[in-house]
């Protein structure tokens, strides 16, 4: 290990919530938006919005503009029918079971495949932050595959693995493992030296280190990268489903737009974008259960 | 004479930094060629110009860092790393944040192998003597300045080390409570015969704490002088002894250059970059 007194930061500095993996819209998502979402994604609008009463405000506002701007005629109302037209589309799906047999089929891929990432990539990057000479060496090749749009690797992963559940858990798993492992990292690296140096003043072993100084110390970094996953394990798997799927939600819009079912189509979208804010809402409360002890000024 | 606590013969420290001129690493002499010896339960006092090797010292004496050449003995043994028989407080707290105050103060006893139970009951302790006991649950992030320092204090103290190593401790405490400290801090000390190496900016309390003073050049930090405080009596408000004043007078006066000494020197190294 480096010599730990070569950093005199104060106190102060603590925790300096290193993430650089961190940025909420790297190149995948760009990808989904454009190639993956024919019309408004409700979500995403809305989510950039205020906050607290603005944002049901907002959403309110919106939702008041998609049922009036159709009934106007100042938008095409087959291509966006009325919002009370879509809740009865959705209403019905909901009813026949069809909504969740295609929620539960996207649910249990995102979920594995998300899962399967925090598994991997948490240990994966405990140990790569930790031997630092590694982590050097490998960090290019990381900033490489993290840029790779997971969906400009789908058809390696169709190609390889087949059209299968396998191909797209793999796909969900390769782009919810760069956040994490890349967070991980940071978090374990990013350590205060101070605080390394308070604890070997007290001749803690190296494996105690560990468990009593960097992995604390690194926990909310590596709840950022997870928080950033969860997002990823639904964008991607629906722009998978897409693709040679006979259920799941992205199967679900496209298949209706494909048979012009269109209120179908927006209630697919709408399941979705509820799904990604109520996931991102719960990962969210997680990551700041384990970061009240981060100075959040 | 009995064997020294601790020992320091010919120690120098340097660091690599980077030198902007010559466009690689140098080597910077952090302390050079310090001697001195602490007996076994004395309490030392270090005086010195800011950046002249005080904290390095403390480093060196707490086994975190290798010096380049020179050796320190404890107890007549090599140092050859960090351990439980020292404790120390850093200048900057150090204070683990997402631990509260108890739980902070814990962490040397887990480290030492103390009981659930007993840990509870020594951090308890240890914040009512700090005057923290309304604190235990809060984080360091929740805490004044003076109040983590007062944690740091408490933490040091907890787990019984037979040297304590304090790197002004008590620089972010207003007077009152600094001079409650102080008292606290003697009394521990006249109690458990603990050996204190206790850095301080303060020449008042570098008299009143220390049997002791050690005053330290500008950088590269050597020792320039000890000073002993040889009062006839430690009984009554050493403060207003007349020979108080004396030993303050000599001590500044012998700071005095060597802080000019320093400020020249840190211009030089502004003029030289700029
Ligand atoms: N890790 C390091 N790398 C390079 N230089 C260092 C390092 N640590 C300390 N120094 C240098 O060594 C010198 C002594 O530093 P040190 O922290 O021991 O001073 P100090 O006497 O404790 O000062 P202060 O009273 O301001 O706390 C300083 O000039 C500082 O710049
Ligand atoms: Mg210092």
């Amino acid at each position: 290990m480096a010599d730990v007194s070569l950093d005199r930061r104060p106190a102060g500095a603590a925790a300096p919530a290193p993430a650089p993996a961190d940025d909420p819209a790297p190149v995948a998502e760009a990808v989904v938006t454009a190639k993956a979402r024919p019309a408004l994604n409700p979500a995403r609008v809305l989510r950039g919005l205020g906050s607290g009463v603005n944002r049901i405000a907002a959403i309110v506002l919106f939702l008041i503009a998609w049922e009036v701007l159709p009934r106007l005629e100042l938008v095409d109302a087959v291509f966006l029918p009325p919002f009370s037209e879509v809740v009865v589309a959705w209403q019905e799906l909901a009813v026949s079971g069809v909504l969740w047999n295609h929620t539960q089929a996207s649910l249990i891929r995102s979920l594995a495949g998300f899962a399967i990432a925090i598994a991997v990539t948490i240990p994966l990057g405990l140990i790569l932050g930790w031997y630092k000479p590694v982590a050097d060496f490998l960090d290019p090749l990381l900033e490489l595959f993290r840029n790779t749009a997971a969906l400009a690797l789908l058809p390696v992963f169709v190609l390889i693995l087949g059209i299968g559940e396998t191909s797209k858990i793999s796909i969900v798993v390769y782009a919810c493992a760069w956040p994490i492992l890349l967070n991980t990292i940071a978090g374990v690296k990013g350590v205060d030296p101070l605080l390394i140096k308070s604890a070997r003043s007290l001749g803690l072993p190296p494996y105690r280190l560990f468990q009593k100084v960097i992995l604390p110390a690194a926990v909310p970094t590596v709840f950022t990268g997870i928080r950033l996953a969860g997002a990823y394990s639904i964008l991607v798997l629906v722009a998978a489903e897409m693709v040679g799927a006979k259920a799941g939600l992205g199967f679900l819009i496209n298949d209706a737009q494909f048979n012009f079912r269109i209120p179908d189509m927006y209630s697919g979208i709408i399941t979705i974008s509820v799904i990604g804010l109520v996931f991102n809402a719960l990962l969210l409360r997680l990551e700041r259960r384990f970061s009240t002890w981060r100075t959040t000024q | 004479m009995s064997q020294p606590k601790i020992s320091i013969r010919g120690v120098t420290k340097t660091f690599s930094v980077r030198d902007a001129n010559l466009g690689r690493p140098s080597q910077f002499t952090a302390v050079s060629d310090i001697d001195i010896d602490v007996r076994a339960g004395e309490f030392l006092t270090l005086v010195g110009p800011s950046g002249c090797g005080k904290s390095t010292l403390l480093d060196l004496i707490a086994g975190l860092t290798k010096p380049a050449s020179g050796t320190i003995l404890l107890d007549g043994e090599p140092i050859t790393g960090p351990g439980l028989d020292r404790g120390i407080v850093f200048q900057q707290y150090a204070l683990f944040p997402w631990r509260t105050a108890r739980g902070n103060i814990e962490f040397g006893l887990e480290a030492k192998g103390v009981g659930r139970k007993e840990r509870r009951a020594r951090a308890a302790e240890f914040l009512d003597l700090v005057g923290l006991s309304g604190f235990a649950d809060r984080y360091p992030h929740e805490l004044s300045g003076g109040m983590r320092q007062r944690v740091a204090i408490a933490r040091s103290l907890a787990f019984d080390p037979e040297v304590l190593l304090m790197d002004e401790p008590f620089a972010a405490l207003d007077a009152q409570t600094r001079e409650s400290l102080q008292e606290e801090l003697l009394s521990i000390w006249q109690r458990t015969g603990k050996t204190v190496v206790f850095i301080t900016h303060g020449i008042d309390e570098a008299v009143y704490l220390g049997q002791r003073v050690a005053i330290m050049t500008s950088r590269p930090g050597r020792i320039k002088e000890i000073v002993d405080i040889d009062f006839e009596t430690r009984e009554g408000d050493l403060r207003a002894d007349a020979k108080f004043g004396e030993f303050r007078h000599h001590i500044w006066t012998a700071l005095r250059d060597e802080v000019a000494a320093a400020q020249a020197h840190e211009r030089e190294a502004v003029g030289s970059v700029g």
